[in-house]
């Protein structure tokens, strides 16, 4: 792999397994417009891999992760492999992420810009990584905690657990669910009250909730499942994941 | 004059600030109720219980809802909420109130 700047210049051999995205899918995703993509591309701070045959820009899956500085490959190897993470990209227990997000939160307050909706951003950030914690008590299959980082500059936030995922959790409370991907509509859309045996599980249903609202956008992923909700969109774009994993991994754009 | 109205028992007033300005885990949630019943033993019935949000920066739905969602189901009206503009608190009551199906006092 070889890095100019902002600009991935990716080896013919890697290009044979690439996962190409469209660019609104690569928008959504990086979280900024269409046309602003379409800039990048002229100045060269991100190019597409590649021009179908219509003439329509596709970008790699990795191209876009990368650009995200790698906070976003560190988690996903962490969640796919268990390799090691940064000490200070991790959170053993919900009060460190408690600490760490109240951090987080300062810095988004003092960014002018956010002054709106900075508090929902945290919300949304606390709510996903409390999830986390809520559902896996108890039971993590290897290691317990999450994956916390964020980027001010970029204007990302990561969040990931090598948790039980969505469906093994939400399987609990609602045994007629069949897989990774229904159960992830099931989470973000259907509010369930009085649960039994656990009152938790409507937190995903405010973070889309807010995410429809503002300029906000998500990238979910669990099992062999993927979300993607675009900012100020109420589509909930629902499809299987390229690399199947037990937890979830989270990519907060705002 | 809240204090007061406290000590004359018109109402009972709570600030949430007092349980940090942060509320986000079910578990904190789950304390800050915990340490609220001995505050809330003394409401005389038929006063209302006010809860204050001024100075609350983030508020999420699971500490709202093990904070919340059992005061309203035991005070309904009684339950009164005050400052409730900020946007995280705003979408947070919304929340909840289509959960527990009952609409809280503003």
């Amino acid at each position: 792999m070889i890095c100019i700047g902002f600009s991935y210049v990716l080896p013919l051999a890697y290009m044979a397994e690439k996962e190409l995205l469209t660019i609104s899918e690569a928008a959504e995703i990086l979280g900024v417009s269409i046309d602003t993509l379409r800039r990048w591309d002229k100045s060269g701070k991100l190019s597409p891999i590649k021009t179908s045959d219509a003439g329509y820009r596709l970008y790699d899956r990795i191209q876009i992760e990368l650009f995200l500085n790698d906070l976003f490959g560190l988690a996903k190897d962490w969640v796919l492999k268990g390799t090691e993470i940064p000490a200070t990209f991790y959170c053993s227990n919900s009060a460190e992420f408690q600490t760490r997000l109240i951090r987080m939160q300062g810095l988004l307050g003092e960014i002018k810009a956010l002054n709106q909706i900075f508090t929902l951003i945290v919300a949304v950030a606390g709510e996903i990584g409390n999830n986390s914690f809520d559902h896996n008590l108890g039971n993590w299959p290897d290691t317990p905690g999450i994956f916390f980082a964020y980027d001010t500059q970029k204007r990302n936030i990561i969040l990931a657990d090598r948790g039980l995922g969505i469906f093994a959790t939400l399987k609990r409370v609602k045994p007629e669910l069949n897989s990774d991907e229904e159960a992830l509509g099931v989470a973000f859309t259907e509010i369930l009250s009085g649960r039994s045996p656990e009152s938790r599980g409507n937190g995903l249903k405010f973070v889309r909730k807010i995410v429809a609202e503002n300029p906000i956008g998500l990238l979910f992923q669990t099992g062999n499942a993927e979300l993607i909700l675009a900012k100020d969109s109420n589509v909930l774009n629902i499809r299987p994941s390229q690399e199947p994993f037990r937890g979830c991994l989270a990519l907060i754009t705002f | 004059m809240s204090c007061i109205n406290n000590i004359l028992n018109k109402y009972m007033k709570i600030e949430l600030k007092k349980f940090g300005t942060t509320l986000i885990s079910r578990q904190n949630g789950r304390e800050a109720f915990a340490a609220l019943q001995t505050q809330i033993a003394a409401l005389a019935e038929n006063k209302n219980l006010e809860l204050d949000f001024e100075g609350i920066i983030t508020f999420s739905p699971s500490w709202g809802d093990e904070f919340l969602s059992p005061l309203v189901k035991k005070y309904g009206s009684r339950l009164v909420l005050m400052n409730t503009g900020n946007p995280s608190v705003k979408a947070t009551l919304e929340l909840l109130e289509k959960i527990n199906q009952i609409p809280f006092t503003r």
